[in-house]
């Protein structure tokens, strides 16, 4: 993997969490919620990330990603990864509160019994 | 451990989005078990792929040691990582529940406007017991 760790790492999270989508998540079917969503805080994450970076406050072994550099020096898996970590948790909150929701309708006293 | 110019804006984040949530945005997020159910899974993933980027052995990411607690657990993953992690996703969880469910645009559209009514109905909720009914169905 060598160059690719940092990327390959984050496309095993996409394809670990992707059947979340079937399990009733549906984020993907809303990309505009979702883009809203996660672009903002991506920007606020990459510039808290170009500030450590300058600062010397956490650096990237050379040996385990692409070499591809944003703007501010910020390896584009930084990037990668401020895209899918929010995704990721997205589609876990969406399937628990379907598989949560699915639960509470299995119950027909739900409302007395709280 | 002189700059902690990392452990110092992690815990400031941390504040920050809960400040966001509790003052500005009340979506209702931190009364959800959904959300805290979540972030338990959340965190669950967190080690094995933190764990991967921090590992002591090869190293993908590095800490200056000036700039952290130096406190690493579980495995190598800087205690710090964690509260980044809690910022990180509860910051996007945020956004994607303050515009509502595109499921119930229908019903009167996503976005601030259909937030309040949420969050009256969560108030009046919150206040009776009955549970966080919404737009006929039940939010969790």
């Amino acid at each position: 993997m060598g160059h690719f760790q940092y990327l390959v790492l984050m496309a095993c999270c996409l394809a670990v969490t992707a059947p979340l989508e079937l399990l009733g998540a549906r984020v993907y079917r809303q990309p505009a919620r979702l883009a809203r969503a996660v672009l903002p805080v991506a920007v606020a994450f990459l510039a808290w990330d170009a500030i450590a970076i300058a600062a010397g406050v956490w650096t990237y072994n050379a040996r385990y990603i692409s070499g591809l550099r944003l703007p501010f020096r910020i390896p584009v898996e930084e990037l990668v990864f401020f895209l899918v970590v929010p995704v990721c948790a997205i589609l876990t909150y969406g399937c628990v509160q379907a598989m949560l929701a699915r639960g509470r309708n299995r119950r027909p006293a739900r409302r007395q019994s709280r | 451990m002189t700059g902690l110019g990392y452990t110092v804006p992690a815990v400031a984040a941390v504040l920050a989005v809960c400040a966001w949530e509790l003052l500005f945005l009340r979506t209702g997020l931190f009364r959800r078990p959904a959300y805290w159910l979540s972030m338990l899974i959340v965190f669950g993933f967190q080690i094995p792929v933190d764990g991967w980027l921090t590992k002591l052995s090869a190293p993908v990411v590095e800490y200056s040691p000036a700039q952290v607690t130096g406190l690493r657990w579980p495995w190598d993953i800087p205690v710090e990582d964690f509260l980044f992690g809690f910022a990180l996703v509860t910051a996007a969880l945020l956004l994607w529940e303050r515009q509502g469910s595109g499921r119930d645009s229908g019903h009167g559209g996503n976005g601030r406007k259909g937030n309040q009514g949420e969050r009256e109905i969560d108030r009046a909720a919150a206040g009776d017991g009955v549970g966080r009914v919404r737009r006929g169905g039940v939010r969790l």
